[in-house]
């Protein structure tokens, strides 16, 4: 491997972090707010990519601008499914059991459901974006990928500043650190609850709508990058924001690199391998975990 | 909580398994009893819901009684099933010895699996489950040495000539798989161990103040299941004479299997062995008629269960008996059971 290849792959996996990114903190504010690991997420990043093929395909509307619509519609879908099934579940301050049975048997009927609409075809969207590229120097990049990936940064920006500058966020950030504090100092937790839950199903929208503009999809979409979210949040230590990013890069160079040695067919045992490694090795990324390991084992 | 099973009214958990052995052995006698006395009715059928009763309630035995859900119990079932096709094909070996074989290989598997996973706390543990149930179906797809995703055929072959299809050979194999872990559940329930399990789904610091080692005492859970459902699967791969990693190691196979004990009734003996009659019956019924819906009825039911009646069947029927019967008397505990919080 040359220099250049070198830095194609490492520019390669900065753009696919991007995305990551975003798909992994939709897990992350319901996880914070909840501690509930939203199994649904893969349904909801399935449709949200045929979300955009069907506004593609029958408006016209372009991929992109349809993900960015897909951003408040499923946010409006994330409030509408915590109030018809979330907020009967145990509050918790930490996952359980139901509330894992519950958004699994969720998933399941929303995979129906695309199956039910779509069939069980391989769709893809293609427009003049797809296959077009810019010379940067040396480098060859995909314009779609650079696309996706500046919208991913949009939504991660305007994430920060949700959080950082508005009320909600600040309730948000109590919540995920302290869900009994919050409680004290007058949070109405399920109003927030409710909201965070669907700021989480509008990025798991987005960011299945985004990855409809790089992959193909069928019903079944969401599974592999269920996983890939669990791994990013969990290298990132679960409740940190800024470290879901991190934790989203080492994935996506872990995987742009490893495709040089591993069949593409064992992508998914890598993405598994690095979550075993992740649990056991990097006390960093997992404090609190081994915190209470320490004290059962 | 199923020593709860036992009557709640007293508050206590009922200390011996007579009744329900008892209750177990004339299942199996009748079970038995149906080929010999030259019934003709649907043997096949009762074959594969016995054989997703048995995977039943070796779930119940680590998502119920300690509740660890697993998402990756299909990993047993295709492991079981290979190891049985390849002993039973390439080794030549006795098939009743190639399913012991089978339940050694998903034992030995639910080790490698366990020992990392299980370091995690529950819904941790559930999570790496999908990865593994995912990592091992695409490794099993590119092994070239087993077929890869054409499959493996089973050729039992015994002195030069293949061995017939006999039906009532299957039924036994599977009525004495499902004879064991339903015993052994029983065992599981009533004795120290399964207290243990259920003080670790309860609250696991408080089992380890109490001496209680939750990782091998989840990690002894865990093997015990799968051995089960690995046998449960070497028994499936003789019966279809064919088997591939599409089929065996098919997500869905985890779905169902978690499915069954949870309608049925979590923690509980009789739960997942109710669960698994009523899917294996409507699995028949749906696939034929709504084999695009099942998916969806799976998780609307999952739902349904979660939200209305989360000790399944068993939780019904209870809460039915205290309605219709004697009153609860006041400071008198709810009947735990069911899914935890």
């Amino acid at each position: 491997m040359g220099w250049l290849d070198v830095l194609n792959l490492l520019v390669a996996s900065l753009l696919l972090a991007g995305i990551y990114t975003t798909m992994s903190f939709g897990m992350t504010v319901i996880y914070g707010v909840m501690k509930i690991i939203n199994l649904a997420h893969a349904g909801f990043m399935m449709l949200g990519a045929y979300f955009v093929f069907e506004l593609f395909n029958r408006l016209g509307v372009h991929p992109i601008l349809g993900a960015l619509l897909a951003f408040p519609v499923f946010f409006v879908v994330g409030m509408a499914v915590h109030w018809l099934l979330v907020r009967w579940l145990p509050v918790s301050d930490q996952p359980t059991l139901p509330s894992l049975l519950l958004l699994f048997g969720l998933w399941l009927v929303l995979q129906n459901l695309g199956y039910a609409i779509w069939g069980n075809h391989d769709r893809s969207i293609y427009t003049d974006m797809t296959l077009a590229t810019v010379q940067v120097g040396p480098l060859t990049l995909s314009v779609v990928q650079l696309v996706v990936f500046a919208v991913a940064l949009v939504s991660l920006v305007f994430l920060q500043l949700l959080l950082t500058r508005t009320w909600f966020g600040r309730a948000v950030r109590a919540l995920t650190q302290n869900p009994f504090a919050g409680r004290l100092v007058g949070i109405d937790t399920g109003r927030i609850a409710r909201l965070s839950f669907g700021l989480g199903i509008a990025f798991a929208g987005l960011a299945g709508a985004l990855l409809a503009s790089l992959y193909s999809f069928d019903p079944d979409f969401g599974r592999p990058f269920l996983l890939r979210s669990f791994v990013i949040i969990v290298l990132g230590g679960l409740e940190s924001f800024a470290g879901v990013a991190l934790g989203a890069l080492i994935l996506a160079l872990v995987e742009t690199f490893s495709v040089q040695f591993v069949p593409a067919g064992y992508q998914m045992a890598i993405s598994f391998s690095l979550l075993v490694v992740a649990l056991l090795v990097l006390p960093g990324g997992v404090a609190s975990l081994l915190e209470r390991r320490g004290r059962a084992s | 909580m199923t020593a709860t099973s036992a009557p709640v009214e007293r508050g206590l958990p009922r200390a011996t398994a007579t009744r329900d052995l008892v209750a177990a052995a004339v299942l199996v006698a009748i079970l038995i009893a149906l080929p010999l006395s030259g019934w003709q009715g649907n043997l096949r059928l009762i074959f594969t819901t016995l054989l997703w009763t048995t995977c039943s309630i070796a779930w119940n035995l680590v998502g119920g009684f300690a509740g660890q859900v697993s998402f990756g119990f299909a990993v047993f079932y295709g492991l079981g099933a290979y190891t049985a096709a390849v002993l039973i094909t390439a080794g030549h070996v006795n098939p009743y010895v190639a399913f012991l074989g089978a339940a050694v290989v998903a034992a030995v598997a639910s080790l490698l699996i366990g020992l990392p996973t299980f370091r995690l706390r529950g819904p941790y543990f559930a999570i790496a489950t999908i990865g593994v149930n995912e990592a091992v179906r695409v490794v099993m797809n590119n092994l070239e040495a087993l077929g890869a995703a054409s499959g493996y055929r089973v050729d039992e072959i015994v002195g030069g000539k293949r061995v017939p299809f006999v039906m009532e050979h299957h039924y036994l194999t599977a009525v004495a798989i499902f004879a064991v872990a339903l015993v052994l559940s029983i065992l599981v329930a009533r004795s120290r161990f399964g207290l243990a399990l259920n003080a670790i789904r309860d609250d696991e610091d408080a089992a380890a103040d109490v001496g209680v080692n939750a990782f091998l005492h989840k990690l002894a859970a865990h093997a015990l299941a799968a051995a089960l459902v690995g046998a449960a699967g070497g028994a499936y791969a003789r019966y279809a004479a064919f088997i591939d990693p599409s089929g065996v190691f098919n997500f869905n196979n985890s779905v169902s299997i978690l499915l069954m004990p949870v309608i049925g009734g979590l923690a509980t003996i009789w739960g997942p062995v109710i669960g698994g009659g009523v899917y294996g019956i409507i699995q028949e019924e749906l696939v034929a008629r709504f084999a695009d819906l099942h998916l969806g009825l799976y998780g609307a039911l999952l739902i349904l269960v979660i939200l209305f009646e989360p000790g399944g069947v068993v939780g019904l029927a209870r809460r039915l008996r205290t309605a219709l019967g004697r009153r609860r008397a006041p400071g008198m505990p709810l009947p735990a059971g069911g899914v935890k919080a």
